[in-house]
Formats: C-alpha cells, structure tokens, sequence
C-alpha cells in the first residue's frame, strides 16, 4: 500500500508487577499526507494542495522521476527494438527507412564474427568472476583476521579500484611491454624466461588472459569489500556456539563462515558479471581489440558496427539480443540469490 | 556428569577487575544461578568456564581435570547463549544435529539422539524451520535441544530467558527446572533476575561490582544476607534497611516512637559495635496491630498484588525518614494517607553494621534459615 492514515496506536503499557494497573489505549489519528503536506507549505500553494487526494499527491512526487525515466530509459529502448527490424543507418538520414523483418536478427546470429566476440566474453567474464571470488573472498578472509594493521593493508588493496580505468589499460599497456615492462621483467625474475620472449598484448593465445589479469588486479578489491561486509556480518556468537559445539575450524569454515557469507559473495559475482559484460574502456585501451579481433569483446564488436561501419538496425539488432540474455540470465541469477537469502 | 571447581579464578581487562580472585565449588548435578545487576561479572565468569573468555589469574577443574587452558571445544561443556546463537542458514534439525555431526557421529546414531532430544523438548513439529521463523521460546528450546543433544558434561546458561517475554518466561523457566530434574546435569545459569534464581537453583551466587557477595542457597540469601548488598537486591522490594541505634534491648530507628527488637541470641554479637546498626527485616517480618506497635507511620502508597497487598509506609520525619515496605492482608482497606502501626517479628530481624556494611552476628540466623529452606520463600 502507498498510503496509510487512520492509523491506531496503543501506548506502552506501563504495567509492572508491584504496581496494580489496568491496560490503557489511546486512539490517534494520523493526518493525512494532504493534510501534512499542506501543513509544511506556504499557504497560497497549501491552499491548492489541500484538496488533493493522497493518491494524487503520491503521483506528484513520483511524476517528474517516472517521467525522466520514461523519455531517458523506455523511450529508447523500444525505439531500439523498433530500428532492430529497419534497415536505417544513421549515417544516410535521408534515405528510404524499410522494415525487413527478422532479417538483422538472422545475420547476426550466423555471423561468425559475432560468435568470436560472444567467446571472447564468455572468456573474459567467466575467468574474471573465478579469479575475483576466489581472490577476493580470500583476502577478505585474511584482512578480517583483524591483525595489526589491517586498517592499513585495507586501504593499500582498495587502491586499484579507486583509479579511472582508461588509465589503469594505458599504463598496463606499459608494464606489458616485452623490453621495458615490469610484468615481463617479474615474470621473468622468478621463472628465468626471457622478458623479451613473450608479449602479452601482441600474443594471439596470451592476449584474452593480458585483459583477464589486469581486471583482476583491478576489481579484486570491490569484491573483497563485499565479501569482508559479508565475513563482517556473522556474529561473533555463532563462532562461540560452534566453539562449544566442537567444530574444527574447517568445519567452522566450510559450514558456517562460507554459507553465511554466500549471499554477499552471490551479489559481488553479480555486480562484476553485469560490469565485465559490458566491458569496453579497459580492454579499448590495453589491448583495442586485438591482437586481429581476439581481445574483441561483444560490446567493442557493437560499438564498431554501430559507430564505425554505421549499421545501426543490425547493431540494434544485436543490442537487444545482448539485452535479453543479459536480463534473462541476471533474472534467474537473483532468484537463486533471493532463496540463499532467505534462509 | 562433572564437578566444576573455581580457584582464585579472576580476569582483568586492561586494568579493571572483570572478576576479582574467587573459589566456586560445584557439586555434581548441581544448580548453581550467578545472579547479579548487569557488568558484576557473572557473564564473565560464565564465560571463563565456559573457555570461551582466558582467565588471568586462577585455575578451573572440570571434573578434578585441569581445564584452565583447554579451548572450549575441549571442555565438553554445552553453552546456551542469550540470543540463542542458532545457525540461522540451517533448519531446526540442521542445528540440532551440528554438535554431534562435528564429532563425525553416525547418521543412525544421530538420528535417534535427535529424536530424543526433540521429544523432550516437544519441537518435533519445528524440524524442518528455518529458526528465523520461529517464536523466541521456540528459539530458545532450539537452543536447548542442540546443547542437550551431545549429553555434555555440563550446562553452561547465560540468561538463555532474558529475551522472552513475562508469561514465556515462567513457562520456560519450569521447563529448565524440569530438563535439570530429569537430566541430572551440573548446570551454571547466569541470570540478573532474582526471581528466575531464587526459584530455579540449589545454590546463588550472588556477585556485585567484580567480586562475589554471597553463596548461599536461596533461603540463606534471602532470609540471611550476608551485607546490604545482598539485602537489598534479593527480594522484590529488597529487604526494609533503616539506621538505628542500639538502646538495650531493642534499636532506636527512624525517629521517636519507633523501635526494632533486638533477639536474645543477637545481643552479645551487637555488644561489641558501637552502637550504631542498620536493622532489616522482610515486608513480611511486619505484622499490623491496630494500636501500639513498636513501629508506625503513614500510608504512602499501596500496590495491589493480587494476594496480598505491599504497603509504602512513610515512617519517622526529617532526616531519620524513610520509606518502609510492609505486606498486608489482599483484603486489607488502607488508604493513601492514612496511619498504620505495626510490629516485627524478632526472628526475622537482621543486623548490619553501617561502616563494612555486613551482617552482623552472621551464622545465628543461618541454621535456622536452612531449616527454613523448605518453606515457601515469596517474593
């Protein structure tokens, strides 16, 4: 329900058992919004306001919201789906707009070019996910040790995140460097390769992990915020009753510290999924795509088609299945969040 | 089944007395309540059996084992929280079968331990809740039924009722009594509510500012305090303290007019103070006499008990005043404002003396309090 009013509210009961005492309630009646509304405005526009109903007044603070919303977000949307069927290029605005159907759809979906695309971040976003998990619970669990200087070490690892991504792609652009990079030099440091031998931009098999380690290195620490919120959620009596009821600290671990902290760890791979999915500045910048179209995810694909070869109805085309099997997946992934929740 | 034995137990933290030194000696299937006002120390105290808080000073023996240094988990000791502490990601059954599927027992064996437990505690219909969704005394018997299910060596319970509400309490608090009867087990029960502890334990300790005040059972604390302390917070209202002075064989209090008679056995042991004492005596210790009477006062206000009736006498003027607590008749037709004389029975009269603030003549009363402890000991 929007709007409540009337509403009866019986007072404490001031009852102890030395003192005899009967139960006292005591009727209120809530104004109306109208009636509160106008009573915190200047009396020419309370005047106006008055007479509304409180399902009026409801939609006049909702309006202007659901209006930009409407012309911002739906608008376009639709118009979207509706160029997906034409063959309109926005380049050439005065030419014949027709309607063809399903065609876009069809050459999208047996385009091979695509496939690559979709592979590429399929790649890109599965590894992201595991390694970010998996890094970032871990150091979520470490820093939730609360040793000396945690505070300190939290900060230090946030640091990554906090950094504009165009300028994390063009500086690992550097440290990638076969001759001068850091990377290569460390790699080389520890397994006594040489640094020159391999360059992880340049290299066709090596290139789809380059993007994969610098996101990580990246984002790693958002996850581990979510994850120390979630390890920071468990109370300190839980562990206590599964002290006394004799639980090893594995099983401590694997029974109450990670299926406590799932719903939180469920919600970091959500919001780095939707984010790697969409992903387009870091990996424009490192890499731009290539080397040839490896590193060219979905999203660089569309805005190339879009933007560079102006084919906006088969770009529309691809943008709304993106949009579908985004939604359709992100859907069935929040239900499955909302039972873990629940319990 | 264990004794539990404390010696010269105390914590510190930083520089602050949790639990200053104290000895506890626990009988096998005993009921021992730690009562006292919130930050006394109880729950640490608790905790240090427990394992789950160090000790710094002292040792704990668990069944004449030296436990002082085992983790909690080596104790063999069940410990019922006040939030209850269920796993809120697992069902009732879940939760009730963790302690023994942490010590890798087998699934027939779990189960039928299971069984029983929830028989005893009559939650079979809960088994498959999530404990969220359950009412605070379900919660609670949850809770129970998980530090039952492993049959540990002892019960250690930190206000496990403190979150009910009134009526769901005095159920459950029968219902404890009940489990420690038919289970036999050494329990340790924390609580700040002396009514849950006069009625549930064999034995109080009744602990104030870090330090223990008094170990007694609840007839010894409530019919023979050991300070003022214990007078005042046993007993609802506490016991009736008014300063007075010794004048032969009875103690001038509260002005003139009113007196408190002094029992031949206690005279020698007041003989030796300087002739200022603090005399108590129950709400029940009065009697109301229509006139005479060595004390009297003004109605000051009256409380309905339902069977009986507390009256606020207002007794004496000026400084020697003060408010006195006395029982009544239920029928009684005092009125607010109205004068009242009453006497007290020298039986139930105690002495303190104001400086140390202890009993005076400790021990004279306290075999018969003992004999005493069959008797219905009111509240």
């Amino acid at each position: 329900m929007f709007v409540r009013a009337g509403v009866r509210t019986p007072t404490h009961n001031n009852c102890d058992n030395r003192a005899a005492c009967g139960v006292m309630t005591e009727v209120r009646t809530d104004p109306t919004i109208a009636e509160r509304v106008a009573a915190s405005t200047p009396e020419p526009l309370a005047r106006r306001v008055r007479g509304l109903s409180d399902r009026a007044i409801a939609w006049a603070f909702i309006g202007p919201t659901v209006g930009l919303l409407l012309a911002i977000n739906i608008f376009p949307l639709l118009w979207t789906v509706y160029l997906s069927f034409t063959n309109y290029r926005a380049n050439r605005p005065n030419e014949e707009i027709l309607w063809i159907g399903t065609r876009n759809y069809e050459r999208v979906l047996t385009d091979p070019d695509i496939w690559a695309a979709m592979q590429a971040t399929a790649h890109f976003v599965v590894w992201t996910i595991v390694l970010q998990t998996v890094l970032g619970f871990g150091l979520a669990w470490l820093i939730d040790r609360k040793f000396r200087g945690s505070a300190f070490w939290t900060t230090i690892i946030l640091i990554p995140m906090m950094l504009s991504s165009a300028v994390v792609g063009n500086f690992w652009k550097f440290l990638y460097q076969p001759q001068i990079g850091l990377f290569n030099y460390v790699v080389s440091f520890f397994t006594g390769i040489d640094p020159s031998s391999f360059d992880m931009i340049g290299s066709v098999t090596l290139a789809p992990w380059a993007i994969v380690i610098v996101d990580t290195w990246m984002w790693t620490p958002y996850v581990m915020l979510i994850c120390l919120a979630g390890l920071r959620s468990i109370p300190d009596y839980i562990y206590e009753a599964a002290e006394v009821d004799r639980a090893s600290p594995w099983r401590q671990f694997w029974s109450i510290t990670l299926p406590m902290a799932l719903p939180f760890i469920m919600l970091a791979v959500l919001f780095r999924g939707i984010e790697n999915f969409k992903m387009f500045d870091l990996v424009v910048q490192l890499t731009g795509g290539g080397p040839g179209s490896i590193t060219e995810l979905t999203s660089i694909n569309l805005k190339r088609e879009a933007f560079e070869k102006w084919r906006t109805g088969y770009s529309s085309a691809l943008a709304v299945i993106l949009f579908v099997a985004v939604f359709g997946l992100a859907n069935i992934y929040v239900k499955a969040l909302n039972r873990v929740k629940q319990r | 089944m264990a004794t539990i034995e404390l010696k010269q137990v105390a914590k510190k933290f930083g520089n602050n007395w949790a639990v200053k030194p104290m000895d506890l000696t626990i009988a096998d299937g005993e009921f021992v309540c730690l009562l006292g006002p919130s930050g006394c120390g109880k729950t640490t105290t608790l905790r240090m059996i427990s394992g789950l808080e160090a000790v710094t000073e002292g040792a704990i023996l668990l069944d004449r084992r030296d436990v002082t240094w085992r983790h909690p988990s080596d104790r063999d000791i069940a410990f019922v929280f006040q939030f209850y502490a269920l796993y809120p990601h697992m069902s009732v059954r879940e939760n009730i079968a963790f302690p023994l599927q942490a010590e890798g027992e087998k699934k027939e064996n779990i189960d039928k331990r299971v069984a029983e437990v929830v028989d005893l505690l009559r939650i079979g219909h809960l088994l498959k809740a999530r404990p969220s969704k359950l009412s605070g005394g379900d919660q609670q018997r949850v809770a129970l039924a998980r530090a039952l299910v492993r049959r540990p060596a002892a019960f250690l319970m930190d206000e496990p009722l403190g979150a009910l509400d009134a009526e769901l309490r005095e159920t459950m608090r029968a219902e404890i009594k009940q489990l420690h009867l038919a289970q036999h087990a050494t329990t340790v029960y924390v609580t700040h509510d002396q009514v849950e502890a006069m009625a549930m334990s064999d034995r109080i300790v009744v602990m104030s500012a870090a330090e223990v005040q008094q170990i007694g059972s609840p007839a010894q604390v409530y019919y023979d305090p050991a300070n003022l302390f214990v007078a005042r917070f046993i007993g609802s209202p506490g016991m009736n303290l008014l300063k007075g002075r010794i004048d032969g064989e009875r103690v001038q209090v509260s002005g003139a007019g009113n007196t408190v008679p002094i029992p031949a056995s206690y005279r020698s042991a007041l003989a030796t103070t300087g002739g200022d004492v603090v005399a108590g005596f129950r709400p029940e210790a009065a009697a109301i006499s229509g006139n005479g009477g060595s004390m009297g006062g003004e109605i000051y206000a009256v409380d309905m008990h339902g069977s009986y009736k507390l009256l606020h006498v207002s007794v004496g003027e000026g400084e020697g005043a003060s408010i006195v607590h006395i029982r009544s008749d239920r029928m009684a037709p005092y009125t607010i404002g109205s004068p009242v004389r009453f006497d007290i029975d020298p039986d139930m009269v105690r002495f303190f003396d104001p400086k140390s603030e202890r009993a005076l003549g400790r021990g004279i009363a306290s075999p018969a309090a003992r004999n005493d402890s069959k008797r219905e000991v009111g509240q």
